[in-house]
């Protein structure tokens, strides 16, 4: 599903160069659950963002399906983003001014779906994370836990082969982040791959595979 | 997708009306004012047009010296140049040449009982009548028998002033010279005739010339010639006739100047698109702040939306999708302000219109250069801003606080 070859990923800060990612090698079959865990400023988001072409790297090689990342343009990339790759993010990046409807709808548009099967869509999504009446709501109306959960949904929303979270859990109180976590062991179960960062060892302890992360590179693995 | 972007912009430019409203301002005004110059200038164009027209293309003038000449003084110069034997001499001279007649003209004081007002004083051969189309209302023209008589036909605009209800005819008038007060007994009131290019007659007195010449002006010098062509199409060889005899006269083309109708048209058309285009460039410059208004917002949009574009990228938009949205939105930006803005200039220029009495007219020409232009003008300035929010690094927007 996803291989990394050697993945460096240099910043440059002023005159300081960063060594975010320094040397990655690691593959990710398809229909796991792959937890990545380490301390902060350890490389984590960084390995996400690459591995869910945001970002592209500084060295090494990206394949996913076996495609070399590298290869692509800005256009393919995003085409690939909005057909395979679902994110959910720390702090939702729910779009403030639409409504919950509107930001799941987001990535059907941008996918070029007629109106009709986009509102299909989108209302069974809604009806998935029991937000059938919160569709006109703004993000600022809902919840953390309802935030979160449009956000999964949105996520959802083009079927994806994978979903990469950061750090999901991490601005919701226990109660929501076990929904959150419930909803992503339920996805992943239905074959979806899934790829979390996190520092919520209760997060970690579903995954299939642990990877440790210092410094940029990976420090350990722990397979269960 | 194109449908989705609109309706995207829409919402956001909704979702922040003032500020909107605010940068649309600039396009709105600027729009409306060309706009209202555009068309009252063609409405101010089409009734000077309208005026020279009615004098018929068969009434030529010869006037001293060149027009707009090299000033007052040389105007003045070579203005006691013409007289009524030059009146005589063309109508002898000039085979083409039906009708002649020399003119005095100029403002004076006029009296009638304690009522008084300024007007033009003319003076002129009996001919001006039917050369002009001249009809009276009220009472009869004057002939060649009333020359050096105290007798007068006074315009309709006149009678009014003077003498309000009452019947003018046989009443007297004083024109109030630096010589002294002078008699006249109205003998006839033209119809209202609007005006003909260098004369206003429902505001002027005519007298028959020798008594105009005799006891207001006291001068041989005349201030123009009117000459009547016997049909329309030997116009231009009357020109050449007139420029034969005069040339012969004052050895110097610069002493004279023969105006027809078609030369006036083509200097009041070139004029008229000499001032359109300044007019209208002064308004384009409004609309230039207008545009450069529009970028300074669409930046401003674009650094606040920062985090707004990495979502919608991580989501799956490409550089494009994201550099149509932003331009597609300064467009609906510019595009609602021209709509805006014509219906505001429409309004200002009838209104200007009425008040100048013009017949101010909004063509769909113009419109549809107005639309044009406010979409150009949100396409050229919000390129920039656009362009600028497309080439967001995704990482780097969704990190952006």
């Amino acid at each position: 599903m996803i291989k990394l070859e050697e993945v460096t990923k240099v910043y440059r800060m002023g005159t300081e160069e960063v060594r975010a990612l320094d040397g990655v090698t690691l593959w990710v079959d398809e229909g796991e659950m792959l937890v990545i865990m380490g301390p902060s400023g350890s490389g984590k988001s960084t390995l996400l963002h690459i591995m869910g072409c945001l970002d592209r790297p500084t060295g090494g090689k990206v394949f996913i399906d076996g495609e070399d990342i590298s290869r692509l343009s800005d256009a393919q990339l995003a085409r690939l983003r909005n057909s395979t790759i679902g994110f959910v993010f720390q702090q939702f990046n729910l779009l403030p001014r639409m409504t919950a409807f509107g930001n799941i709808e987001l990535p059907l548009i941008y996918a070029g779906i007629p109106r009709k099967e986009r509102i299909r869509r989108v209302k069974t999504l809604l009806k998935r994370f029991e937000l059938e009446n919160r569709a006109r709501h703004k993000p600022g109306q809902l919840s953390g836990g309802q935030q979160q959960r449009v956000a999964i949904a949105r996520a959802l929303a083009n079927e994806p082969k994978m979903i990469l979270a950061d750090e999901p859990t991490g601005n919701l109180d226990t109660a929501s982040g076990k929904t959150v976590i419930e909803n992503l062991v339920r996805l992943n179960k239905e074959g979806i791959t899934v790829i979390v960062v996190t520092h919520d060892p209760e997060v970690a302890s579903k995954g299939h595979r642990i990877i440790y992360l210092r410094d940029g590179r990976i420090v350990g693995e722990e397979v269960k | 997708m194109i449908l989705e972007m609109i309706k995207a912009a829409i919402f956001s430019i909704l979702s922040n009306k003032l500020r909107t409203f605010l940068s649309m301002l600039g396009i709105t005004i600027g729009v409306a004012a060309v706009i209202a110059v555009v068309s009252i200038g063609q409405g101010a164009g089409e009734s000077i047009k309208e005026r020279i027209s009615s004098l018929g293309s068969n009434i030529l003038f010869v006037v001293p010296g060149k027009i707009g000449g090299v000033g007052g003084r040389i105007a003045q110069a070579v203005g006691d140049v013409l007289n009524e034997d030059d009146a005589v001499k063309i109508k002898t001279y000039c085979p083409s040449v039906s009708h002649v007649t020399p003119v005095l003209q100029r403002q004076y004081n006029v009296q009638h009982g304690d009522v008084n007002t300024i007007s033009s004083i003319i003076g002129v051969y009996p001919e001006v009548f039917t050369m002009l189309n001249l009809e009276v209302e009220q009472g009869r023209t004057f002939d060649n028998n009333d020359n050096g008589r105290r007798v007068c036909i006074i315009g309709y605009g006149v009678k009014e002033e003077l003498f309000g209800e009452k019947d003018p005819l046989g009443e007297s008038l004083y024109i109030v010279t630096p010589a002294g007060k002078q008699k006249f007994t109205v003998v006839g009131v033209l119809k209202p005739a609007g005006q003909l290019l260098m004369f206003r007659p429902d505001e002027a007195i005519i007298l028959p010339f020798k008594t105009a010449k005799n006891r207001i002006f006291h001068t041989k010098q005349v201030s123009l010639l009117m000459v009547q062509v016997e049909e329309e199409e030997l116009t231009a060889q009357a020109i050449n006739e007139l420029d034969a005899y005069l040339f012969a006269k004052f050895k110097d083309e610069n002493m004279y100047n023969i105006i027809s109708q078609e030369i006036i048209l083509s200097t009041v058309n070139e004029t008229m698109k000499i001032l359109n285009l300044t007019l209208g460039g002064i308004a384009g410059i409004s609309l230039l702040v207008g545009g450069i208004g529009i970028m300074n917002i669409m930046l401003v949009s674009v650094t606040e939306r920062t985090r707004e574009i990495g979502v919608r990228k991580a989501l799956g938009a490409t550089n494009f999708h994201v550099l149509l949205q932003f331009l597609v939105e300064s467009v609906a930006i510019t595009v609602i302000g021209g709509i805006m803005g014509i219906v505001l200039g429409a309004v200002a220029g009838k209104l200007i219109g009425n008040i100048m009495e013009l017949s101010v007219q909004v063509t769909p020409g113009v419109v549809l250069v107005a639309v044009g232009v406010s979409t150009m003008v949100g396409l050229f300035f919000g390129v920039f801003p656009a362009y600028k929010a497309s080439r967001l690094s995704p990482v780097e927007a969704l990190r952006y606080e």
